[in-house]
């Protein structure tokens, strides 16, 4: 479905992405993990067509470039910086863009309505989007890159300040997308929504992809190990184990186990790992 | 074309929400049309044209008869009396009115005018004592003509009257002779042409007063314009500068929005979204296009019904509508590139637009101004804007001399367009 190789970007002296090779297939949710400054914007914006690669290939569906508007139809963005008209409308907002898309008549309407509901707007359509909270200008940026119902979706941060509720809600409905066999690239700095959502997911940093596998994968080989802390007879002690299961029975066994903890490693601890620095910094 | 049209549609929807822009496009215009049409009416009592003071210290058939002609002038309003009514104006009292802005220029008729008005050949220039509100220059330049022109009237008629020439000839013939201080050779020159002349009018068949020969070469003060008759009403002038100032509105309006799709970041997600480059110009172009026509026929039909502004040939107009909007369009899209943010272009969009009003006379009509200024106004867009409205509303120009500031604007809006188009920075950074 997308496939990109040996991509390069530099601004200036800044290397923004060294040499990133991917291929995702149809039906895929790929994760794409990095902290601030990793180069995941970048990534996206040249899968678009906003920018330029310095060097490499991008294929989409089988060899389109993004410079043509044909295989830009194909994908739909929510672009991490907001990007809506806020003198017009929730509605007014989708259906733009979805005109643009070449939508009209019944289908526009009807695709309109369902990217509002998708993100859960359909009450505050008729609102200007300058009435909205940041979550919701955030949630009605991701409407606009649904309403066409493109097959490749680069999804750039689309959750950032919206609500836990909301957000679930958003989740089911890209778990329903991706079910109806769309391929999604969803960037983020939240381990928690990669690995819920992600079938696969690449860890970033300086332009780099470090790792890429699915989220088992990639903490079973990158997270080390679980920690197990507890109280028994001989007092409070903290263990690095890989078979935390086996560590508490001897603990067990060793007489009067009476509180404990245990941390599995998670995408944290895989980062903290491959790069020696925190996601979130 | 059907995402052309979405374009224009989003932003003629974002122009018509926007209230400050929706002023300076629409509200603005109209007030100054208005305005204006009834501060060049001289409305409130005063009659129509240039208030002028007027003291007669001649006293001679000659200066009665030059104040005559210039009550009769449409141009100008007379004041000869004072206010209390105790009498004519003496030269303080047209200076006092001058200075407390009641008046826009005194002239004083020196003792001599009358002579001197007939006798142009000989006895120096005539003089006429003027002076002005300073704040009002460009009235006194107008002014200036208006006075030769009406000198020069009076000039005409003693030509053109047999008796009256006869009558002059004579006396001057006898003023040459007394002259002492004379050039002997412009006395020379005179005694033979004086008499010449006389000679020549004495032979003149009878019932010829009117004198054919000299018809043609009367000096005829139709303007530039071929004015067929001139504006009608002050309003076929204020209208087209509303126009204008409506279409300046258009134009950085549309050039701001244009900066602040970028800055917004929309900009970015038209560049997604399956168009072309072209196609987004192309979209905010017609939109700008549409406003400034509207805007133009808006204004023209309020001008029609309100103020019977009756354009001299309605295709003509709307031919010189199109190619100011064109230009206009031109202009917003070079407007487009000047600045980073919405503030810059706006402070410098309206910067030139402004220096383009004022050198076009799009504030104060160019007839008005010094002479260095309307020559300067040819590199204006709004100068020739204004020269095909006015072309098509009163000037009673032909298709073909309506093809010339309608070419030049055409060439100016594709010159504005592609240096803008070319030098528009897509992204943010870029
Ligand atoms: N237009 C630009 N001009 C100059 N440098 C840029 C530009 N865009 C990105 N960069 C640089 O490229 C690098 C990668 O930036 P990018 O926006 O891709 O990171 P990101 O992974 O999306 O970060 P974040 O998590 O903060 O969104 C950064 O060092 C950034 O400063
Ligand atoms: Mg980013």
């Amino acid at each position: 479905m997308l496939r990109l190789d040996g991509l390069r970007k530099s601004f200036g002296s800044t290397c923004a992405v060294a040499d990133l090779s991917l291929e995702l297939c149809r039906g895929e949710v790929f994760g794409l993990l990095g902290p601030n400054g990793a180069g995941k914007t970048t990534t996206v914006n040249m899968v678009v067509g906003l920018l330029a690669p310095d060097a490499g290939r991008i294929a989409i569906d089988g060899g389109g470039s993004p410079a043509e508007a044909s295989v830009r139809a194909r994908i739909g963005v929510a672009p991490q910086a907001l990007a809506i008209y806020e003198d017009l409308t929730g509605e007014e907002n989708v259906a733009f863009f979805a005109r643009l898309q070449g939508l009209s008549g019944r289908e526009l309407t009807q695709r309109t309505a369902w990217s509002l509901d998708f993100v859960g707007l359909t009450d505050r359509r008729g609102d200007r989007a300058k009435t909205y909270s940041g979550g919701m200008k955030r949630r009605l940026n991701l409407a606009i890159a649904v309403v066409h119902d493109p097959p490749l979706l680069l999804l750039d941060e689309p959750t950032v300040g919206v609500d836990p509720q909301s957000r679930n809600a958003i989740f089911e409905n890209i778990q329903r997308l991706q079910n109806d066999g769309r391929t999604i690239i969803y960037t983020t700095h939240y381990m928690e929504e990669a690995q819920r959502l992600c079938n696969r997911v690449g860890i970033m940093d300086h332009g780099r992809l470090l790792a890429m596998d699915t989220v088992e994968a990639l903490i079973r080989d990158h997270g080390g190990m679980s920690v197990v802390t507890a109280e028994n007879d001989a007092g409070l002690c903290r263990v690095e184990t890989d078979d935390p299961v086996a560590e508490l029975g001897r603990l067990q066994a060793a007489g009067g186990l009476r509180i404990f903890r245990l941390d599995r490693p998670d995408l944290e601890a895989v980062f903290l790992n491959l790069t020696g620095r925190s996601l979130r910094d | 074309m059907y995402r052309i049209l979405a374009l224009t549609a989003k932003d003629l929807r974002l122009l018509l929400r926007d209230k400050v822009g929706f002023f300076f496009t629409f509200f603005f215009p109209v007030l100054y049309a208005t305005f204006f049409g009834f501060i060049f009416s001289g409305q409130g009592g005063d009659g129509p044209g240039i208030k002028l003071a007027l003291v007669d210290e001649d006293r001679t058939d000659g200066s009665r008869a030059f104040i005559e002609r210039l009550r009769a002038a449409p141009e100008v309003t007379l004041v000869l009396a004072r206010t209390d009514g105790s009498g004519e104006l003496t030269r303080e009292d047209a200076v006092a009115l001058v200075r407390r802005g009641r008046a826009a220029a005194y002239v004083v008729l020196a003792a001599g005018f009358g002579d001197r008005a007939d006798q142009p050949f000989h006895g120096g220039p005539l003089q006429l004592e003027t002076g002005c509100d300073p704040s009002r220059q460009a009235e006194a330049g107008m002014l200036q003509g208006i006075l030769t022109r009406y000198v020069y009237q009076g000039m005409q008629e003693t030509f053109a009257d047999r008796a009256k020439l006869r009558q002059y000839l004579a006396r001057s013939m006898v003023d040459v002779r007394q002259a002492d201080e004379l050039d002997p050779a412009a006395r020379a020159a005179l005694n033979l042409f004086l008499p010449a002349m006389d000679q020549f009018l004495a032979n003149l068949p009878e019932g010829q007063d009117s004198l054919a020969g000299f018809q043609s070469l009367e000096i005829k003060n139709t303007d530039v314009a071929r004015q067929r008759r001139g504006p009608k009403n002050p309003f076929e002038i204020s209208f087209p500068q509303g126009i204008i100032w409506g279409i300046l509105g258009c134009a950085a309006g549309f050039g701001i929005s244009m900066v602040s799709e970028r800055t917004k970041g929309t900009l970015v997600r038209l560049r997604m979204a399956p168009i072309t480059p072209g196609q987004v110009l192309a979209g905010k172009a017609l939109a700008c296009f549409l406003t400034t026509t509207g805007v133009a026929t808006l204004l023209l039909t309020l001008a029609a019904v309100a103020f019977q502004v009756r354009p001299g040939s309605v295709p003509l107009l709307a031919l010189a509508v199109v190619s100011v909007s064109l230009a206009f369009v031109g202009i917003m899209m070079f407007l487009s590139v000047l600045g980073k943010t919405e503030q810059s272009a706006g402070g410098i969009g309206w910067a030139i637009l402004t220096v383009m009003a004022m050198i076009g006379g799009g504030m104060v009509p160019l007839a008005f101004l010094p002479a260095w200024m309307a020559t300067v106004g040819h590199v204006s867009p709004v100068k020739w804007a204004i020269l095909a409205i006015e072309g098509a509303i009163w000037r009673g120009f032909s298709a073909t001399e309506m093809l010339g500031p309608c070419a030049i604007l055409l060439g100016f809006g594709a010159l504005f367009f592609l240096i803008g188009a070319r030098a528009f920075r897509w992204s943010e950074s870029g």
